[in-house]
């Protein structure tokens, strides 16, 4: 083969690509479309003005990288909920098994994926934090 | 033994056994809801149904049905399965399906049956219940929407507590469990319905939304409590006891409980404990480091016979044979004492002379095998309630007679056949001197007893006690005290019960020589069913005895110990986990005695009366954060393992004194269980027992009686004074000695004093139940709640003894009975 043939080609697929829709995504000022069913940060799902959430501990039961933190309290009704519900998104692994296992559908992965963080306990999820924003 | 079959497998099992027990022995499982071994069967549930080839086209409840020779039995044939999917449904069709917010799931018989057999639809539709909840009940949440109907709440409470607090109320559809016209419980709150209830009915409320079962570590344990020795299961989650668990193969009481060992564990995690040594400087409690406050207590314990030391009987054997090394070598003291000096005088100077041994000469296991009980002091229930339990299975299971002497009818008075004999209080030992008397009398007596040591003294001494002249000043009649006598004596087999402790004065070495007497001159003794149970206060009061914490010859008493801290002779006092201003009787004598001491040592769990007049206080542990072992009543050794991790700026007792003596220079044990071996070898009855052996089991030390009759001293009669009514103390159902008193299930349910009465005094005082009264006795005065009840005889009020709020001994001074009287 002629030696400069593939450097032709080479430059061929360049030019060509020259003209097509680029690739690169110009991160931040340009955004993903984030998939469906991407996991990202988590979100307790909210009905009637108060989380979804029972306090069950089936989510720090299943999470593989135990980040869950939970702790129940009794409401004024006598029921159940999490006083306490805490991820700690250094640790957690984005598996998803807390949002199967959960029999109430209180939680869920968000398209959230900026966290990115300068402290440490910047990284720990409160309740608050986890609540979906209306 | 039958011969039989279960699934395809040749089994034997014994002729009393059902087909559910012998399937369970043979390793066959056989799903059940209704079942517990301790109760009797009931068949409720229909979820053990087999199949007998012998009894073909039915369906068999597996847990009443008994077994016969040749019976051929399938457990899980594919009809079986199809009927017990069946029952889960009907049972699923009403019972909500809240198991995310329901404490029982992980532990639930009925989610894991609902697993096992994959009923995950139902063909039927129904309505679910809408009863009440209670959530009104600070230790026992009902909620009878979850409720299978099992039964085993309704009959735990009959058969074994004999409350009957819980029953099936209603019929057909809306049958459900609940109390006497649909009212709150009201009851002793052991709890045991909550331990039988196979799924979430009946929950404890203290532990509620606290832990998931699964994430529990179980921990066994032995009770802190009062000397039965009762097994606990804890449940810890990131080191903390979060809750008792029941484990039904647990000890001799197959995981009972009383409302302590069940509900008071709080104390273990309390935030009000001591977490740092505090050492007085200018009049004030400072924190301290230990190699400062362990320096500062050194320099004290050098003085010799100056220096004194009160211990606990809470703590382990190890811990008090340190201890005792401590103050003998080290220190170079022989005063040291424990339970205020007379609480363990039954065991120590009574069957000491009586027995020549200063140990029960009976184990709690004699209950269930003998003929006649005979119990001293009603109260026996209150103190040991798990001992309480057993005997009220043998009077009702087993038809064991059941006669009391007691100056207050209580609890056991109700069951059934009891005869309770009441009796003036403070005459115990008149009492048991004229049945002797009547034995010696009728002839009842066995014909080797006048060879016995004694013999010819007791005669005569007994002279003065017939039942004429005793019945004059005990309230009981001649007859009733010759028909005590005669049972007691002609019983083939008879076990006499009585409880001791701080807050029973009159049950001291001259009652347990009378009760011994009896025992002796009957011949029952050293046979199984026969002989006498001293029934020790705290976990380790019969601990504390065998390791010798009690004074020898020339050593102080408790009692002398205070009088020496008043007069300047003893200058140093090392109180180790007792709060003697609370529970040592006469409150000012005791104040002013640890006033006056010069340098006081407390190691405590809690900022007590007594440690805030401490000069050095030394944090210490609890039973579930160390280890070392512990001796029942009947002498049953057992070990205990630490639980959770202690605190790491606290010392247990064992270091605390192992420290100690390495600074006064002396030798100090590698291990507690190296100490137990030396212990082990020293001891009476202990002799091959290990830390290894008894973490696997433990073991009774067994007990040598040489019997000998002593000559017991009747204290003079009290004698009534107008106007005045008799005051006793002693323990309430809910309390064990200071330390329920941090343990906040038994202060829900029994949080202050109280000063219970008899209707008719009430009434003539016109005093109504819930008042508030100043009861004033010689020594003081104190304001407490009343209670009316019927149990309480006519002229006699009682008044429990363990809160600091209220303390008794404000008014008592230690006289088994106090004159008192009562003003609005």
């Amino acid at each position: 083969m002629n030696p400069i043939t593939p450097i032709i080609n080479g430059l061929a697929i360049t030019l060509k690509h020259l003209f097509m829709k680029p690739v690169t995504l110009q991160y931040p000022d340009e955004r993903p479309k984030v998939a469906a069913r991407f996991r990202g940060l988590h979100a307790l799902n909210v009905s009637h003005n108060k989380a979804k959430c029972v306090a069950c501990y089936l989510c720090p039961t299943v999470c593989p990288a135990k980040c869950i933190t939970v702790e129940a309290g009794e409401d004024a009704n006598h029921d159940k909920f999490a006083s306490k519900y805490e991820i700690d998104m250094l640790r957690c692994i984005f598996c998803g098994y807390c949002v199967e296992a959960c029999p109430v559908d209180a939680i869920r992965m968000t398209g959230e994926f900026e966290l990115a963080n300068y402290h440490r306990e910047d990284f720990i999820y409160n309740k608050e934090r986890l609540l979906e924003k209306k | 033994m039958v011969n039989l079959t279960i699934d395809d497998k040749q089994v034997t099992a014994p002729k009393t056994a059902t087909i559910y027990e012998a399937a369970k022995m043979n390793g066959v499982n056989i799903p059940i809801l209704c079942h517990d071994k301790k109760l009797k069967p009931f068949g409720a549930c229909r979820m053990c149904l087999v199949e007998v080839e012998q009894m073909k086209g039915r369906q068999i409840p597996a847990c009443t049905t008994p077994v016969t020779e040749g019976m051929i039995i399938r457990t899980s044939t594919p009809d079986i399965v199809k009927a017990r999917k069946m029952v889960l449904e009907l049972l699923l069709l009403n019972h909500p399906l809240d198991c995310p917010v329901c404490d029982k799931a992980g532990d639930c018989d009925l989610q894991n049956l609902t697993y096992e057999y994959k009923v995950d639809t139902n063909r039927f539709v129904d309505e679910k219940f809408h009863h009440e909840i209670d959530y009104n009940n600070p230790l026992i949440e009902r909620d009878m929407n979850r409720c299978v109907l099992c039964g085993k709440c309704a009959r735990i409470c009959d058969e074994i507590v004999s409350f009957g607090a819980l029953t099936f109320i209603d019929r057909g559809i809306e049958t459900k469990i609940g109390c006497e016209f649909e009212d709150g419980l009201n009851c002793e709150f052991c709890g045991s319905c909550i331990s039988v209830c196979p799924v979430g009915s009946l929950l404890a409320r203290p532990f509620k939304f606290k832990a998931r079962f699964w994430s529990l570590t179980k921990q066994k344990s032995v009770c802190g409590y009062c000397g039965t020795g009762c097994n606990l299961t804890l449940g810890v989650k990131d080191n903390k006891v979060l809750t008792t668990l029941y484990d039904e193969n647990q000890g001799f009481h197959k995981g009972q409980l009383c409302v302590r060992g069940r509900f008071g564990y709080q104390f273990i995690n309390s935030d009000k404990r001591l977490t740092s040594p505090l050492v007085r400087r200018n009049g004030r409690l400072i924190e301290a480091s230990w190699e400062e406050a362990l320096e500062v207590v050194a320099a004290r314990l050098k003085g010799g016979n100056s220096v004194a030391a009160l211990g606990s009987s809470r703590l382990t054997n190890e811990e008090l044979t340190l201890f005792k090394k401590l103050m003998l070598e080290n220190v170079g003291s022989s005063n040291f004492d424990h339970s205020a000096g007379y609480a363990h005088s039954a065991l120590t100077s009574g069957f000491a002379r009586s027995f020549g041994t200063t140990a029960s000469p009976a184990s709690i296991l004699d209950i269930q095998k003998t003929d006649l009980l005979f119990v001293i002091k009603t109260d026996s229930y209150e103190t040991h309630p798990v001992i309480g339990f057993e005997i009220n299975m043998a009077v009702k299971n087993r038809g064991i007679k059941l006669n009391i002497i007691s100056d207050k009818r209580g609890k056991l008075s109700k069951l059934p056949g009891a005869n309770t004999f009441v009796h003036k209080p403070g005459s115990e030992v008149s009492v048991l001197n004229a049945i002797a008397k009547s034995i010696l009398d009728d002839k009842l007596a066995v014909g080797s007893v006048d060879s016995v040591q004694g013999y010819a003294e007791l005669a005569e001494a007994l002279k003065a006690y017939t039942p004429e002249a005793v019945s004059a000043l005990c309230g009981l009649t001649a007859e009733d005290i010759k028909k005590i006598a005669r049972e007691y004596a002609s019983a083939d087999k008879a076990l006499i019960l009585f409880p001791i402790g701080q807050g029973y004065v009159s049950h001291n070495q001259e009652m347990s020589c009378a009760v011994a007497n009896l025992s002796i001159l009957t011949g029952k003794l050293g046979k199984e069913g026969c002989g006498v149970l001293c029934m020790s206060e705290k976990n380790n009061s019969q601990g504390a005895v065998d390791m010798g914490f009690f004074p020898r010859a020339d050593g102080m008493n408790a009692q002398q110990i205070l009088d020496a801290c008043k007069n300047g002779s003893v200058k140093t006092l090392f109180v180790a986990g007792e709060n003697p201003i609370v529970s040592y009787p006469d409150k000012s004598k005791v104040t002013t005695a640890l006033e006056a001491v010069e340098f006081l040592i407390v190691s405590e769990l809690f900022m007590t009366e007594t440690a805030a007049m401490a000069d050095v206080v030394l944090p210490a542990c609890s039973f579930a954060e160390k280890d070392g072992t512990f001796t029942s009543t009947d002498r049953r050794v057992q070990y205990v393992s630490p639980s959770i991790r202690k605190n790491s700026n606290c010392k247990t007792d064992f270091e605390i004194f192992s420290a100690l003596i390495s600074k006064l220079g002396g030798q100090t044990p590698v291990s507690s269980s190296l100490l137990f071996s030396e212990i082990s070898s020293n001891t009476d009855g202990y002799a091959g027992m290990t830390h290894v052996s008894l973490r696997k089991e433990s073991a009774f030390a067994s007990v040598n009686v040489k019997p000998k009759l002593i000559v017991p001293k009747a204290s003079a009669a009290v004698s009534s004074e107008p106007g005045k009514l008799a005051m006793v103390t002693g323990s309430a159902l809910y309390h064990s000695g200071t330390l329920s008193q941090f343990g906040e299930g038994p202060m829900h349910v029994c949080p202050e004093a109280y000063v219970e009465m008899s209707r008719k005094d009430a009434a003539n005082l016109k005093i109504h139940d819930k008042d508030i009264v100043t009861v004033s006795s010689p020594t003081g005065s104190l304001k407490l709640n009343v209670k009316v009840t019927a149990r309480i005889p006519e002229g006699l009020v009682f008044v429990p003894y363990h809160f600091s709020a209220a303390p008794v001994n404000a008014i008592w001074d230690g006289a088994p009975v106090t004159m008192v009287s009562l003003t609005k």
